[in-house]
């Protein structure tokens, strides 16, 4: 447990991207955040050159999944995700502009952690955000001790 | 079958129709002339019999004329003398009779001609032997008689008689073969005409019969052409409903791909807005710096800022807000489309309605409204249907809503919901006496974010488009009538017995 969270964010959108980025940092959460821009490198990123995840072993991950990714749905990328091991534990979020109840009731069965249609109102977005980062300054807490 | 073959066919009928009366006509004509013509024959015939007889008759007479004067010079009783005046009495007219009988014939009438005085004589011949034996001079009669005087006029008149026995057999082989050959005529006239009226029968019957076959035929084509009509509808029906759920999507995904540029606009209008706090804060602490070298108190506070820069700060606020304001209108109008798009993908279920105990529903629902605007609103009775419940609900609230919505003011407000059926179908006609449509505008409410008419009223423009997309897919269609000032009708004609085929989808 020693270990600091590390934030995957798999955001193909620049904009999103960077607008998640300076909230999680304004909520005062300081833990290292690697983005993806696309759903090939996070998956090759996640599951390792031999597809089985084992880098990962041990290892604390949030990811950060868009469900409208170019080269692949999310949603593959999160039943893979809980369907791997090594990676079932990490928690995951989903952020993304679908609020389709057959959707989000899906994402939920695939076994994501926290369901989240991204607000055009800046307020609630970023409220959002903090809430998330408290979630990650909570789990940061220990590896910040020691 | 061409419309020319068919013609034809139907003038060939008619023709052999007439063809056959003309037959049946020219048979019975002929037929009646036939047997008029052998009742000649046969006249003529009796005739040549009758004037045979009337020979006879005539030569009887004066047989028995002669064989009375016979009779009385050898006995002188007064009884012959009476026969023979008899006999004597009734050659006249006998052979009056002969003649007008052959007057037909000349030769004959030539022949009776000849007779007559013959005849004439032989009886004057006899009355005088009798008028000598009546004067006691029998003596001189018997002589007469002996001496055989007219004996050749006798054998002269029989010779004439034979003549014309001769003549009239002639005659009545002659007018017995004509009888025959009449009535044989007459009997092959008929079998000619019945074997004609047979044979047209039977063709009249082929061409019945051809005609009734491609009757058949033309019915079985028309079923196949049914059949086909039906598979093409049905095509096209899924072809429509290949483009209307293509259309779907698209709309799904262009709001959905239109929101995410949208999210990070409306985010990174805040982030500007968090820099436009932070630099004319920065900016009044240097302003306040320059003036006065007195530290800023809290950077809680409101900063102070001159009269220049607070200008600059109030431009740059509202231009932040017109982009606020139009963001948030664009959301409106993407999660307007999104509902619409979510609604078109929500499967509809055929139930049976009572309509109008649902919309007397929405009615009670909109009272508060309706008895603000002054309006009274009437349901009359209205066909029961099955149709989707909510998108019925759907349909007619939004119809109330918006003649509540656009009364004409200063009008109390009159809403009558009517309905009717006709072919299948059910007609609901929502009528107000509200402000009314310009007919220009007819088309453009329907359109999506469109309105008509003075904007004075909150609303995206979405309700009538919404409204007739849930009539379409219930596989109805709806129409307005309306004129400025006067009121608005709109008319929804929805299948009785929706089955819910014309509208699934398999999303």
């Amino acid at each position: 447990m020693s270990q600091p969270v590390t934030i995957i964010m798999i955001e193909d959108d620049e904009g999103h991207a960077r607008l998640i980025e300076r909230n999680i940092r304004r909520s005062g959460v300081n833990n290292e955040i690697v983005p993806f821009s696309n759903g090939t490198a996070a998956v090759n990123y996640l599951f390792g050159s031999d597809g089985t995840g084992l880098d990962q072993k041990g290892r604390a991950l949030l990811i950060l999944l868009d469900l409208n990714l170019p080269d692949m749905s999310g949603i593959d990328i999160l039943r893979w995700v809980k369907e791997n091991r090594y990676l079932k534990t990490a928690p995951v979020v989903v952020l993304t502009t679908t609020d389709d109840s057959q959707e989000i009731k899906r994402c939920y069965e695939l076994g994501c952690n926290v369901y989240m249609t991204k607000p055009v109102n800046y307020d609630r977005f970023a409220n959002a955000i903090r809430q998330l980062g408290l979630f990650f300054s909570v789990i940061q807490v220990p590896a910040a001790a020691t | 079958m061409t419309p020319d073959a068919k013609r034809r066919r139907a003038i060939g009928q008619i023709l052999l129709l007439a063809a056959g009366l003309v037959v049946l006509t020219f048979i019975s004509a002929g037929s009646v002339h036939l047997v008029n013509r052998a009742r000649e024959d046969a006249r003529w015939v009796l005739h040549t019999v009758e004037v045979e007889n009337q020979l006879s008759l005539a030569q009887l007479q004066l047989h028995r004329a002669e064989s009375a004067q016979r009779g009385y010079l050898s006995t002188l009783l007064p009884d012959f003398h009476t026969d023979f005046e008899e006999a004597a009495s009734a050659l006249t007219p006998a052979l009056q009779r002969l003649s007008q009988l052959v007057s037909d014939t000349p030769a004959e009438k030539r022949l009776v001609d000849e007779m007559l005085p013959l005849v004439n004589q032989r009886i004057e011949e006899f009355r005088n032997t009798i008028e000598l034996a009546l004067t006691q001079r029998v003596d001189d009669a018997t002589r007469a008689v002996r001496e055989g005087i007219g004996r050749d006029a006798m054998k002269h008149i029989d010779d004439l008689a034979s003549q014309m026995r001769t003549e009239e057999d002639r005659l009545f082989v002659e007018r017995t073969t004509n009888a025959d050959r009449t009535q044989s005529l007459a009997a092959s006239m008929t079998w000619v005409g019945s074997g004609f009226v047979v044979v047209l029968a039977g063709i009249s019957i082929l061409l019945v019969r051809r005609s009734a076959r491609a009757r058949d035929d033309a019915e079985a084509l028309l079923r196949d052409n049914n059949l086909n009509l039906e598979a093409t509808i049905d095509e096209r029906t899924a072809d429509l409903r290949e483009a209307n759920d293509e259309i779907q999507r698209f709309a799904y995904i262009v709001s959905h791909d239109l929101r995410s540029p949208l999210v990070n606009i409306m985010g990174f209008t805040s982030e500007l807005e968090q820099l436009h706090a932070d630099i004319f804060k920065r900016i009044a602490t240097f302003a306040r710096a320059s003036a006065s070298p007195a530290p800023v108190v809290a950077a809680e506070t409101e900063p102070v800022l001159e009269a220049e820069d607070k200008q600059l700060a109030q431009d740059f606020s509202e231009a932040l807000e017109f982009i606020k304001s139009s963001i948030a209108k664009m959301d409106r109008l993407i999660s307007a489309i999104l509902n619409l798009t979510r609604e078109g993908r929500r499967e509809f279920e055929p139930v049976r309605i009572d309509t109008r105990e649902l919309i007397e529903g929405i009615v009670t629902t909109v009272a508060h409204q309706a008895a603000e605007a002054h309006a009274q609103i009437r349901v009359e009775p209205l066909p029961h249907i099955v149709s989707d419940r909510l998108a019925l609900e759907q349909i007619f609230s939004n119809l109330i809503d918006n003649a509540l919505k656009y009364l004409e003011p200063g009008v109390p407000g009159d809403i009558s919901i009517r309905g009717r059926t006709k072919l299948g179908f059910a007609i609901f006609e929502v009528a107000d006496n509200g402000r009314g449509i310009d007919p220009k505008d007819h088309r453009r409410i329907f359109d999506l974010f469109r309105r008509a008419g003075a904007q004075d009223k909150p609303g995206q423009g979405i309700g009538l488009a919404h409204v007739r997309a849930l009539v379409r897919r219930l596989g109805g269609t709806m129409s307005v009538s309306s004129e400025l000032h006067s009121g608005s009708t709109f008319t929804i004609t929805l299948p009785i017995k929706w089955t819910g085929s014309n509208g699934k989808r398999a999303s």
